[in-house]
């Protein structure tokens, strides 16, 4: 069989698609994007958790997310269409469906939280439920044409238990929970979109290895037997880890589309503080911050 | 949309409704399938998974999406277009439903081939039925309706168990597995041939209880040393009336001894042992369509205008240099009528005279076939579940 296996092979992009991406061409910053992004990403991560879809879903959903702002611009497409609409048709994908009133609920309650307004319940059957669930009709349809329907995502998340299996680090008391934290934060940045699945998978081992100071076989070295190549680790380590010296200010970033010219002019303030908020993702709250990689 | 022009209406499903259309740059037929958009639950998840896995699977056996359209409130997917599905080929072409030996060979053939290429891209078909297996007037055979289908990772999760119309749906899915993998196809591919031979379905239920019994009457009630594990899979009961199995070629008798062989392998209870699609084109019942020699390419084309040339009803079948086995054809007449089984090893025997077939090159492949599976079958025993099981708590704990 001659053809490509592009139905399960992730698509990835070369250095160059990566530099210069729609929203960079449209007068956005490396830095404001790279904040968007974790937004979107931060957003369909708790959004799957309160709606309780298995991770792999949420995973699937950040790298549709992240997909899609390689083929269009955050100028014209907002962090909070784009993301309900990833979630909507990540469970679709995934086959854990989920209910459109669920989702604009969740929605509506964590862009409430993230812009520090009261927290009152969405009204039932009124214009803000029907504004959400236009948009994330369309914003499906705009992710899957602009992806031209390639939504079939592979994630690392069983290879690495069966990585941990081999290695004999499954029963290790951190390691697998602070490996599994790593592959959910590492969504947030580009390596999805530029590594294969089992190359992520030996080096969130690696760094969880690392962090916890457990050698690994050398002699052959662990991730030959896997092959993955040494640089290939280290790069992707060094992303995910460069995550925990970037605080998001979330209160401060643009969900809806009005909101974003305002934001790229800086005088968009969200209405109560413009502190920073330093990332937290649920699935990674038991201490699985790395303060330093070294 | 202007590319197309749509001609008259084909077909009406669920979520879709098919036309017979012409492509205006070139002349060429090809099927519309358009689908509506909802404006509450959006694009359907049959559709998102047809477009995104056809789109990918180019093969000869696999019936080619070549254009997907959007405009405002439907998705008209546009395929090559097919002349009629199997069901119909069966109803009109077929003695009563029941096809000849020789064209039956030739559609098996193709349809193993489609699937070992989806399975080889890691695509489960899922709703493998001769409704959806189209055929042209070439008599090629193609697998259509990827709407069930779905790509597999490493780990085959827990998928949704409404899967496979009824009477083609592994007996394994019917008892609450949810972490059936290819081999599900498989068994409705064993499914599809032995209808071909009945013109009936082999196993027509008529809701989940009666499926497992119709299929327990003929396979025998399944125990846990028939099949391994199966008292605890959710849907599994104590009280199932208990069957005694009975031999295959009694239910199916006009099938030859290597088509016996290879319809008893892919009707397996136990998923893990069922044979591969891979593996099922390598089985001696389709040596002479193969060919001693690498003749593949033109034998299957052979095959294909064989099957062609009956669908036409353009008369005799030029089966002669295709089969080897040139009073195949003549044999079947008798054998509709419940041969016993030692008249079929007798034809075995007769069949395996014939000049084409020599004795010795059939019996060693036949060795090397049945070697090559006791050694694979503990190996694919023992790896599968170890993984699958241990991986899942992992998956709920977090």
């Amino acid at each position: 069989m001659s053809q490509v296996k592009l139905s399960l092979q992730n698509a990835l992009l070369t250095l160059e698609q990566l530099q210069q991406t729609p929203s960079r061409e449209d007068g956005i910053t490396e830095e404001q994007e790279d904040h968007l992004r974790q937004l979107g990403c931060h957003l369909i991560q708790h959004a799957g958790i309160l709606l309780k879809l298995p991770q792999v879903a949420m995973a699937t959903g950040q790298i549709l997310f992240q997909r899609f702002f390689y083929q269009a611009s955050l100028r014209k497409f907002a962090v909070r269409d784009i993301s309900m609409g990833s979630v909507f048709l990540a469970a679709k994908v995934e086959e854990c469906p989920i209910r459109m009133v669920d989702l604009a609920n969740v929605f509506d309650h964590l862009m409430k939280k993230f812009h520090r307004l009261p927290l009152d319940p969405m009204p039932a059957f009124q214009q803000a439920f029907y504004t959400l669930k236009d948009a994330t009709i369309v914003a499906e349809m705009q992710i899957l044409k602009k992806l031209s329907f390639n939504v079939h995502v592979q994630t690392p998340y069983a290879t690495m238990i069966n990585y941990l299996k081999v290695l004999e680090l499954i029963d290790h008391p951190v390691i697998p929970q602070l490996a599994w934290s790593y592959l959910n934060d590492g969504l947030r940045t580009s390596v999805y979109i530029c590594y294969q699945p089992p190359t992520i998978a030996c080096s969130v081992i690696w760094l969880a290895a690392r962090k916890e100071n457990v050698a690994l076989p050398t002699t052959p070295a662990w991730w030959e037997v896997l092959d993955a190549r040494l640089e290939d680790i280290e790069n992707i380590a060094g992303h995910i880890a460069s995550l925990y010296h970037r605080p998001l200010p979330i209160s401060s970033l643009p969900l809806t589309i009005e909101q974003v010219e305002p934001y790229l002019r800086g005088e968009f303030n969200s209405n109560v503080i413009n502190g920073s908020t330093a990332i937290s993702t649920a699935s990674s709250s038991k201490g699985t911050r790395v303060s330093r990689f070294s | 949309m202007e590319r197309y022009q749509s001609l008259e209406k084909i077909g009406e499903g669920t979520y879709a409704t098919v036309f017979k259309g012409k492509n205006r740059s070139n002349g060429d037929a090809v099927a519309l399938k358009e689908i509506r958009l909802d404006s509450e639950e959006g694009a359907p998840s049959t559709a998102i998974r047809e477009i995104s896995l056809m789109k990918e699977l180019r093969h000869p056996n696999i019936v080619r999406l070549h254009d997907v359209i959007h405009t405002e409130n439907k998705l008209t997917l546009v395929f090559e277009y097919m002349d009629q599905d199997l069901k119909k080929y069966m109803d009109q072409h077929g003695n009563r439903g029941a096809l000849g030996p020789i064209v039956i060979k030739a559609f098996m053939y193709q349809l193993l081939k489609g699937v070992a290429f989806c399975h080889d891209n890691r695509v489960l078909h899922r709703d493998l039925k001769p409704q959806n297996l189209l055929i042209n007037r070439k008599g090629e055979l193609k697998l259509g309706d990827f709407g069930l289908a779905r790509a597999f990772g490493i780990p085959v999760n827990t998928f949704s168990n409404e899967v496979v119309t009824l009477w083609y749906r592994a007996p394994d899915v019917l008892l609450g597995s949810k972490t059936y993998s290819t081999s599900i196809d498989i068994w409705s591919a064993g499914c599809i041939m032995a209808e071909m031979y009945l013109g009936k379905p082999l196993f027509a239920g008529s809701n989940n209880q009666d499926e497992l019994l119709k299929i327990f009457k003929v396979m025998g009630t399944p125990t846990e040393e028939t099949w391994p594990g199966v008292t605890k899979l959710s849907e599994y009961r104590k009280d199932f009336p208990y069957y005694p199995p009975k031999p295959l070629s009694t239910v199916v008798p006009m099938i030859d001894t290597f088509g016996m062989d290879l319809l008893m392998q892919m009707l397996i209870y136990q998923p893990q042992r069922r044979i591969t699609a891979k593996d099922a084109l390598n089985h001696v019942y389709f040596n002479d369509i193969r060919g001693y020699a690498n003749l593949q390419q033109q034998q299957q084309q052979q095959a294909a205008a064989a099957a062609a040339v009956q669908m036409g009803g353009n008369g005799g079948v030029p089966n002669g240099q295709m089969m080897g086995q040139p009073s195949q054809q003549q044999q079947a007449v008798p054998l509709s009528s419940n041969p016993p089984p030692q008249q079929i090893v007798y034809q075995q025997q007769q069949a395996q005279q014939q000049p084409p077939l020599p004795y010795q090159v059939v019996q060693m492949q036949q060795q090397q076939i049945m070697q090559q599976q006791q050694q694979q079958q503990p190996q694919q025993h023992q790896m599968p579940p170890q993984p699958y099981s241990q991986q899942q708590p992992m998956h709920q704990q977090y």
